[in-house]
């Protein structure tokens, strides 16, 4: 094909130099990337006389061109490539062959017309168990592009890392959640059109922002001169999230008169395929206006926000998914009056306001001054209930494996019960949707019957209510050709009312503010029941409760951060050198807004406030050698403080720090080969980061205690080493590219946690200790197997059992080994076809330390067996998963002026539905018969959805 | 114009794909719910009244009903209070008869006062608390489900589908009005509901004392509690058991949630009592595990406690009192422990190895009378 073009066009130039000082002549050119100069090929070349087409032609695979036999006139060359801005070069036609040389080509950023970005952005949105979506914004990067959006299914999490460790900006303004660290994207989901410019570093490297972790920068541009000039209007339906989004765009550009505006607005309504439940009621909004005083003064001030609301998924045991025949069971919702209602109901409005200045003094020198402010309301609904019976539907003891369990050991023998429990599951039809969903006409009815209508189930409202203000000052400064200075200063004010509120009385008339789980404990104690002793000691009793009154908790988290920040790079020749450096100070504290009854004297008022100094350095070196090749190597050292939501043992109740608490000291280095020539694009990285010193927290119902309790987990350790890889390369046939990706990498916890184990009721210590099989357990000589098959450990002449090697616990909910290979095809005409398999391998069950505690593994008798621990500490492993995806899109061109386009994708092609994207283990123990030895609670997962399809048209003009 | 058929046909898909949203939107629209409607209840005609049912029990041999059995009666007892739990009673003019249903907040769904049928087929009639020996005697006809461990008669309902199929809502009539039972009609140790028309029913009796003088074992007994070192081994190691009884326990509440078990414990005023059963002291005393006055070793947790008292003729009623209710650690009057003044108790009159109990709903239900 290629061949027959050249010929054509050497042909054709042939006839033209023969032609020369007549009324006619020609025009040739070689079309070459601005960058590189490289040739590019199977250009497209539109002639056109005024706005009269005249001819279409096409550039050799040396990207030479030329045209013959034209009259003389003046033209207007249209000259195309995928993945290239088009360009027009106007030319002048006088009786003989005009060399034009070169024509340049700019490479397009976002490379496609097609606009592949729905894809990228669309799913980005929690599913009910993360708010946190782990995401890279692709760049050019054939690695990046995969990982940010292709492995999402899978919640594929990059290098191992939390999210938290991704620095997410908005204008320049780090964004990650004050209290958490987690990213901020649900700020501004659905409003893929405003935030769509974006500049975003790999792994260690900084940006003009900030310095970053170790996890990569992205920055969302969000001014309104980024947004994309002209209308916009797209239609999305999808399978698997909701099933429409309906979205416009309008933008002005950067005007004559220094003027830029932007709207972008969008709903997303409507439930899935395949959860049911689960349904979207969102809306997005956001205007942007600009100023541009000069060519040193601008002013953008911008706002958005994405009020509404939607239902969430929950995670059940493999049993329950198996007696309903389907691994997408979701047990919170249930008929009212025979129509769906979800119980836990996510509600945001969070409107974002930035004013940016930009002050630009000389070409040299920048400096921006970012002013966001993030408040509104975060609440989430679930139900809440007084002295009733749990309402959920998956209740453990509605499941038949609470009656009858094979193993006798379990104490579980009543088979005639279990079959009783299991019809209720496995029959369909009204007359037992009742068992498998959530009853709510039960729930209402036993309200309309309590006394005085005091509602006895509820649906509560916990919010999370930020008051976020930020400053971010950065300075970029090139005092020498070779030398580029960035600084900046950031400071974070943080304010966040976390309470309770009743969302729904469900039929009754109020609600009590007491505390169900002290009432346990202290029934006929009327004082340490309260929420509010306070209220209680005022009124003589405890509050009642209406809809949108705040009761159960209300404390104030208070967050300060100052950072100072530089970075210095050094650019000659092929080589750059950059280092960075931060120093910070964060403190923050709990405020108390009631004063609980349990803890009188630490619940109110400030706690003691907390502060770390964190610091941050880093160093990297890139050297590109010729055009193509580009090595580079990282490495950082961080010191960062915990999160708030680190620190209190139980900031719901009182105001008591983790004993313990450390900043988190991180190593990570990384190196970096890159190449890229010839439509070739390929990047090879290893890396390595070590982390320590991390604390985690959690609250349970602790078996063996008959009680709820705080788990309070310091110096967590994890290493994370692998490599990534990704390559594009072009196919002998035109258009088509082939691309691999591998993520393969070894994350595993490190040494032993140490872990305090209070009661949540009346802060007694019960455990202080190290957590003992957190980072991987022993695997003891088996001497042999006796006639149940149970195994017999082997042991040496003191009577010790004999360890031969140690089993190691990863970091889970990710997988270690992620692949694709994709084949993807584009013609001229702006048909683009992908098909891509992947392969994932090696993902893991997030662990509960309760259960690798020497504890736990001793069971009631307090001997550890071998038998006990390698039960008690084993990590599950998930299977392997195998997917295929396809996508298809084309865009036509209207008068040149509108743009009609679709692209439609359809994932998991097999219907694949038994792949485990993640879950939990619960806390939660079981005595065996004789006492002596603990059984666990099932795990709880979550699936992939099977086959599924996104659907996006669009039109702009 | 091909691109225009293709978009349009996009077009058509993407709104047949809607065709769903109707439904999916209702709630998407109006984000509100109509409150259902108040559930209907049930007539059912009886086959059996409870005490003819009753006397369908053989002593020791559990019955897995498979009969058309309707009993009906009205709910006497509320779990409210915690004293009663996972179960409830129902009585008719012939007696009571507890249902074991084994769900928590029962009077949420099954109302004191409100009329209950139990169609019987496939449930099992069985009896808790029967003790051979001349000092010793029937327990309670109960209604549960087979327990293939035969660890006891019955077992509870438990499972949702089981009790919805079995147990049904009649009327709310009114909640029931306790009689007095006089002396001479309390039970006999061999009597049970098809014998004594008062058992299992609410009742009231008058005029206890304080204290009970057991003439068998030659001992005054005042209170009696039954603790465990640690409840997550077996209950029924002797080395596992601490029985507190006799008449100086010092236990001066009707029972004692975890936090008043703490209280009497680390007072250190059962320090002399014997670990193990009362064939087999020989594991130490309490005092043996004071440790620093926490007595680590000794799970603290709520424990239920039998408070004797007679009637005037010498007969003993215990009242027996739940650690979990939420009055196990009201004090019991000092005029009544001092045996100045007399109690009436309105509860549940039940036999336990022959003995008279009483279980109350409330501790309302207690009375100082006036002498």
């Amino acid at each position: 094909m290629r061949k027959t073009l050249t010929v054509i066009a050497l042909l054709l130039c042939a006839v033209a130099a023969s032609a020369q000082g007549s009324l006619t002549g020609g025009v040739k050119a070689t079309v070459v990337n601005r960058i590189g100069r490289d040739p590019v090929a199977a250009a497209k070349i539109d002639l056109l006389k005024g706005s009269e087409p005249v001819g279409s032609y096409k550039a050799g695979a040396d990207g030479s061109f030329c045209i013959e036999g034209l009259e003389n006139a003046a033209y207007v060359l249209e000259v195309s490539a995928p993945d290239f801005v088009s360009k027009s070069v106007n030319v002048v036609i006088e009786g003989y062959l005009r060399d034009l040389v070169f024509i340049t080509l700019t490479p397009q950023q976002s490379r496609r017309e097609v606009d592949e970005s729905n894809f990228a952005d669309f799913d980005m949105d929690d599913s009910g168990y993360s708010d946190s979506p782990t995401i890279l914004f692709g760049t050019n990067d054939p690695y990046n592009n995969v990982a940010g959006y292709g492995f999402s299914a899978i919640r594929f999490k990059n290098r191992g890392y939390e999210s938290e460790s991704q620095d997410v900006y908005f204008s320049g303004v780090r964004l990650n959640d004050a209290l958490t660290g987690y990213t901020p994207y649900s700020l501004w989901t659905g409003l893929n059109e405003a935030v769509r410019s974006k500049e975003s570093t790999n792994g260690l490297e900084s940006s003009e922002f900030g310095i970053g972790g170790y996890n990569g920068v992205t920055n969302i541009t969000g001014t309104p001169d980024a947004v994309r000039t002209g209308w916009r209007f797209s239609m999305l339906s999808n399978s698997a999230l909701y099933r429409l989004r309906l979205m416009g765009t309008y933008a002005s550009g950067e005007l004559d008169n220094g003027w830029s505006y932007a709207v972008n607005v969008s709903a997303r309504l409507g439930g899935n395929d395949w959860v049911e439940g689960v349904y979207y009621r969102s809306f997005a909004y956001y205007a942007g206006i600009g100023k541009r005083l000069d060519e040193r003064h601008s002013f953008n001030l911008v706002t958005f926000a994405t009020p509404g609301q939607r239902g969430a998924q929950n995670a059940s045991t493999q049993e329950v998914y198996d007696l309903m025949g389907d691994n997408m069971y979701n047990s919170n919702w249930g008929y009212q009056n025979g129509k769906v209602r979800n119980a836990r109901v996510r509600k945001t409005f969070e409107p974002v306001t930035v004013l940016k200045y930009e002050f630009t003094p000389s070409r040299t020198f920048k400096s921006a001054t970012t002013l966001l402010w993030r408040t509104g309301s975060n609440g989430y609904t679930a139900l809440d209930w007084y002295d009733a019976p749990d309402p959920r539907p998956d209740y453990y003891r509605n499941l038949p494996s609470y009656f009858y369990m094979e193993d006798e050991d379990y104490n579980r023998s009543n088979s005639e019960k279990a079959a009783w429990a299991e019809y209720a599951w496995t029959h369909r039809g009204d007359a037992y949707a009742n068992y498998q969903h959530i009853d709510w006409d039960r729930l209402y009815n036993v309200n309309y019957n309590s006394p005085e209508g005091r509602s006895k189930y509820i649906q509560e409202e916990r919010h999370t209510d930020q008051n976020d203000l930020n400053l971010a000052q950065t300075v970029k400064w090139l005092p020498t050709e070779l030398l580029t200075l960035n600084a900046g200063l950031n400071l974070r004010w943080n304010r966040t009312e976390n309470y309770k509120k009743v969302a729904d009385l469900l039929g009754g008339n109020y609600y009590v503010n007491i505390d169900n789980f002290a009432e346990r404990d202290f029934a006929s104690d009327l004082a340490k029941i309260q929420n509010d002793l306070d209220y209680y000691l005022a009124h003589g009793e405890a509050q009642k409760l209406y809809v949108g009154d705040k009761y159960g908790y209300d404390y104030l988290a208070q967050i300060r951060k100052a950072q100072l920040w530089g970075s210095a790079s050094y650019e000659k020749g092929g080589l750059s050198l950059t280092g960075a450096a931060s120093v910070g100070r964060e403190s923050f504290w709990r405020d108390g807004l009631v004063r609980k009854g349990l803890f009188p004297d630490d619940s109110y008022g400030e706690s003691q406030k907390s502060a770390f100094t964190t610091w941050a350095a880093k160093a990297g070196g890139a050297y590109v050698l010729g055009s193509a090749h580009r090595l580079s190597a990282n490495l950082g050292f961080f010191n960062d403080a915990p999160t708030f939501q680190q620190s209190f043992v139980s900031p719901r109740t009182r105001n008591t720090l983790v004993s313990g608490l450390d900043t988190r000291k991180t190593f990570s280095a990384d190196f970096n080969y890159q190449f890229s020539k010839d439509g070739w694009n390929l990047r090879f990285t290893a890396f390595y980061t070590d982390i320590k010193d991390q604390t985690d927290l959690m609250s349970f119902y602790d078996d063996s205690q008959k009680s709820f309790t705080n788990f309070a987990m310091t110096g967590i350790g994890q290493r994370h080493s692998g490599i990534e890889f990704g390559a594009k390369m072009p196919l002998p046939v035109e258009g088509l590219t082939l691309s691999a990706v591998v993520s393969a990498g070894r994350y595993i916890y490190v040494g032993k946690p140490h872990m305090i184990q209070t009661v949540d009721n009346s802060a007694e210590i019960i455990r202080d200790e190290d957590v003992t099989y957190w980072d991987k357990h022993p695997v003891y000589k088996i001497a042999g197997y006796d006639a149940d098959g149970t195994a017999i450990y082997d042991q040496d002449a003191s009577g010790e059992y004999i360890i031969t090697g140690y089993r190691q616990h990863y970091v889970p909910s990710t997988p270690q080994l992620a692949t694709q290979i994709a084949l993807n095809y584009r013609t001229n005409s702006y048909w683009f076809f992908e098909l891509n398999g992947q392969y994932f391998a090696g993902s893991y069950l997030d662990m509960n330390p309760l259960y690798r505690t020497t504890f736990a593994a001793a069971g009631g008798d307090g001997v550890v067996t071998p038998q006990e621990v390698s039960y008690m500490a084993e990590q599950e492993k998930f299977d392997p998963a195998f997917l295929m995806n396809c996508s298809i899109g084309k865009s036509w061109y209207i008068q040149r002026k509108y743009n009609i386009g679709f692209s439609l994708e359809v994932k998991n092609m097999l219907d694949n539905r038994s792949v485990k994207t993640g879950g939990y283990e619960q806390t939660r123990l079981l005595s065996s018969y004789g006492k002596d030895r603990y059984y666990r609670f099932d795990p709880k997962y979550f699936y992939m959805c099977g086959a599924n399809y996104m659907l996006n048209i669009y039109f702009r003009f | 114009m091909r691109a225009r058929h293709i978009f349009f046909i996009a077009a058509l898909c993407a709104l047949a794909s809607c065709q769903s949203l109707r439904e999916e939107f209702q709630p998407v629209v109006t984000g509100k719910y109509d409150d259902p409607a108040k559930k209907s209840t049930v007539t059912m005609q009886t086959t059996h009244t409870i005490a003819a049912l009753a006397s369908r029990y053989k002593t020791g041999s559990p019955w897995t009903m498979d009969e058309n059995i309707v009993i009906s009666g009205i709910v006497s007892t509320s779990d409210k209070t915690g004293n009663f739990y996972k179960s409830f009673y129902i009585q008719d003019e012939t007696g009571g008869m507890e249902i074991k249903m084994g769900k928590n907040g029962l009077y949420n769904d099954y109302l004191p006062g409100q009329r209950i049928y139990v169609d019987c087929r496939d449930l099992c009639l069985g009896m808790y608390g029967y003790k051979a020996g001349s000092s010793y005697g029937m327990g309670m006809v109960q209604v549960g489900f087979a327990d293939p461990t035969g660890e006891y008669e019955t077992s509870y309902l438990e499972t949702s589908l089981l009790i919805d199929s079995h147990i049904f809502k009649g009327a709310v009539e009114g909640e029931v009005k306790p009689v007095i039972v006089p002396e001479s009609q309390l039970p006999g140790n061999k009597d049970t509901q098809a014998t004594n028309s008062f058992i299992g029913k609410l009742v009231t009796v008058e005029h206890l004392s304080y204290g009970w003088y057991d003439s068998w074992y030659k001992e005054n007994n005042e209170a009696f509690v039954l603790l465990y070192l640690d409840s997550n081994r077996d209950k029924k190691l002797s080395s596992n058991r601490i029985f507190i009884s006799g008449s100086s326990t010092g236990i001066t509440t009707w029972a004692m949630s975890k936090e008043k078990m703490k209280e009497y414990l680390c007072s250190g005023i059962w320090d002399d009592v014997h670990i193990g059963n009362a064939n087999d002291y020989t594991y130490g005393t309490v005092g043996d595990h004071r440790g620093d006055g926490t007595y680590p070793d000794i799970e603290k947790a709520a424990g239920s406690v039998s408070q004797y008292f007679s009637t005037p003729g010498g007969i003993c009623v215990q009242v027996r009192t739940s650690g979990y209710s939420r009055f196990a650690d009201t004090e019991i009057p000092s005029d009544v422990l001092s045996g100045k003044k007399k109690i009436s108790v309105t509860g549940i009159l039940a036999l336990y190895q022959g003995k008279i109990q009483m279980t109350v709903n409330s501790p309302d239900d207690i009375k100082v009378e006036d002498l």
